[in-house]
């Protein structure tokens, strides 16, 4: 079972602000406390692949040090924004050897059993909204373990916006986590840079569930 | 990961006679036409000839890692477009319009000329004149019996057929992260940067399941290649591979055993000074050879002189009537069906 962390997001429900001021750099955010959340890289000796543990030895990955979250309730809807340094995006799929910035918000089917390091594991699922730079759709997936990942479509109502500006990635998924009508929801956050190739496992993540608590 | 890189009951294989390829690229464009036509893939070639020595495709194609070594995975690049070669345009209104005629050439995506492309150093060689030499050098997915794309894909995304060990990349489950061409020492995966998925050659299975021999085979006028399951010990490759041992696997040293072979090119003497034959050289450098094939080259090249001087004085030989195959179905094995009999589902609209 992954620890949960004291990091606790608390989404705000802040008045006169439309839908609209809560895009990436909306100012609706102004209303919402962003909290940094530390990250770390996710294990390499845990990766389902000989060839990616070898190759990546004397590689960092990982390198996102901190995500800043925040969340926030506007027009009957919960927006999470995850912003984070990227210096040299990756606004795209360019080429052979051309990866994109990407960032996940990923929630535990079960509560909080499910293991969020090794995407947890067959009795304890974890689901992920997935937003690649450059991807028109952002997807759904549902892993049980490394390597296990399978993509849905975002369901309905889910949605992401996301904008790069000065050396910043933000990026606002807006819907509703399945377990809403609890007043709280574990949440981690994955990051991945396309400037050092990660991909697939190679990622920065949460060391363990954040707090998400939502308003009455 | 066994249930994707089980050993499979039978081993599909091919061998290419380097000796007989006129580099047509006859094998290339019926690939292309067959499998590669479609969005994302313009500048895919699964089947690829390229004249040696030389950079090959992608530039310096033996030069961007992968395989292994020691046993151990070998860390690869995954070369970029250009070093593969886009997919060019050609302004052929400008060619062939009204106005003023400008010579027809190529143009990258963005307008640039290209420095790069598949066999771009066609008419180079080797050597100095007068011991220059070329050969042509036909490349698609070996089907590989310790296969490093399989083997890095972290999410199994790739598989072998139990049935012939085609290795297969499963569409569905890819999801482009493309250590599978990173892990190929021939860079013979691709990318579809409009499915973000990798993509290969696929041993034309769905022709081999009908009795057809795979598109590069049928079409080469050369009668190059050969195809059979391994296991079939009347089969051209088991004859040519275990037999007679003239077939060898292509840069053996990469370490994942290969299941496509090449029957060395056996080049004239070289000259000496005098411009008289040297007959204990040959016009290839021996070190080359055993470079692109290993140290066994040596004896399959010795058997393959043997064997020609046979017929030359009369005698009749079961390797050059193999390597002739004067009946061109002996070539393909159980894959003889002509597909022109075939009959064809019409597709839906």
């Amino acid at each position: 079972m992954t620890a949960e962390t004291s990091v606790r997001i608390v989404a705000a429900r802040p008045a006169g602000h439309d839908a609209g001021s809560f895009g990436p750099f909306g100012s609706g955010w102004a209303a919402a406390e962003a909290v940094e959340a530390a990250l770390q890289p996710t294990p390499l000796d845990a990766q389902p692949s000989a060839y990616v543990q070898t190759a990546w030895a004397n590689r960092r990955h990982g390198v996102t040090p901190s995500a800043r979250v925040a969340a926030a309730v506007a027009g009957g809807v919960l927006r999470v924004r995850v912003q984070w340094a990227a210096s040299s995006p990756r606004p795209a799929i360019t080429d052979n050897n051309v990866f994109a910035d990407a960032c996940a918000l990923l929630f535990p089917l079960d509560g909080k059993q499910a293991e969020l390091m090794t995407m947890g594991d067959a009795d304890h699922p974890v689901r992920a909204w997935h937003w690649r730079a450059g991807t028109p759709d952002p997807f759904v997936l549902t892993a049980t373990g490394l390597g296990t990942t399978s993509r849905q479509a975002m369901p309905h109502g889910v949605a992401v916006e996301a904008e790069w500006h000065a050396g910043e990635w933000a990026v606002v998924f807006s819907g509703a986590p399945e377990a809403a009508g609890a007043s709280s929801v574990p949440m981690g956050v994955a990051i991945w840079q396309g400037a050092t190739e990660e991909r697939g496992g190679l990622a920065a993540h949460t060391p363990a569930w954040i707090t998400l608590e939502l308003p009455r | 990961m066994a249930t994707v890189n089980s050993k499979p009951t039978r081993q599909l294989a091919m061998v290419f006679d380097l000796n007989k390829c006129l580099g047509c690229q006859s094998c290339t464009i019926a690939c292309k036409t067959l499998w590669t036509d479609a969005p994302g893939m313009e500048s895919m070639w699964w089947n690829i000839v390229n004249t040696l020595p030389g950079q090959g495709t992608p530039r310096g194609a033996f030069t961007h890692g992968g395989g292994y070594k020691d046993g151990k995975p070998v860390p690869g690049t995954f070369p970029s477009l250009r070093e593969y070669g886009e997919a060019w345009d050609f302004d052929h209104q400008a060619t062939f319009g009204d106005g003023e005629r400008i010579p027809l050439h190529p143009r990258n995506r963005d307008g640039s000329t290209p420095e790069w492309g598949p066999n771009w150093d066609e008419d180079m060689g080797g050597g100095e004149y007068p011991n220059s030499f070329f050969f042509y050098l036909q490349q698609i997915c070996a089907n590989c019996s310790k296969p490093a794309c399989l083997e890095a894909c972290p999410r199994e995304g790739l598989y072998r057929r139990e049935e012939d060990g085609i290795i297969l990349i499963d569409e569905e489950r890819c999801h482009g992260y493309r250590f599978c061409a990173e892990a190929c020492p021939y860079k013979r995966i691709y990318f579809n940067p409009q499915r973000a998925i990798a993509q290969k050659c696929i041993s034309c299975y769905p022709r081999l399941e009908a009795g057809v021999a795979p598109a590069c085979v049928r079409q080469c006028p050369g009668r190059v290649r050969h195809i059979d399951y391994m296991d079939n010990l009347e089969g051209h490759p088991y004859k040519l591979v275990k037999e007679w041992k003239v077939a060898l696997p292509l840069r053996p040293d990469f370490g994942t055993e290969p299941n496509v072979f090449y029957v060395p090119p056996l080049a004239p003497s070289a000259f000496n000074e005098s411009g008289e034959f040297d007959d204990s050289r040959n016009r290839i450098p021996e070190g080359y050879m055993r470079e692109l094939f290993g140290p066994a080259v040596d004896d399959a090249l010795e058997t393959i002189s043997r064997e020609r001087e046979k017929v030359a004085r009369g005698e009749q030989s079961e390797l050059m009537d193999i390597l002739i195959s004067r009946d061109w179905n002996d070539l393909m094995g159980p894959f003889t069906q002509n597909p022109a009999q075939l009959s064809r589902p019409v597709p839906e609209k």
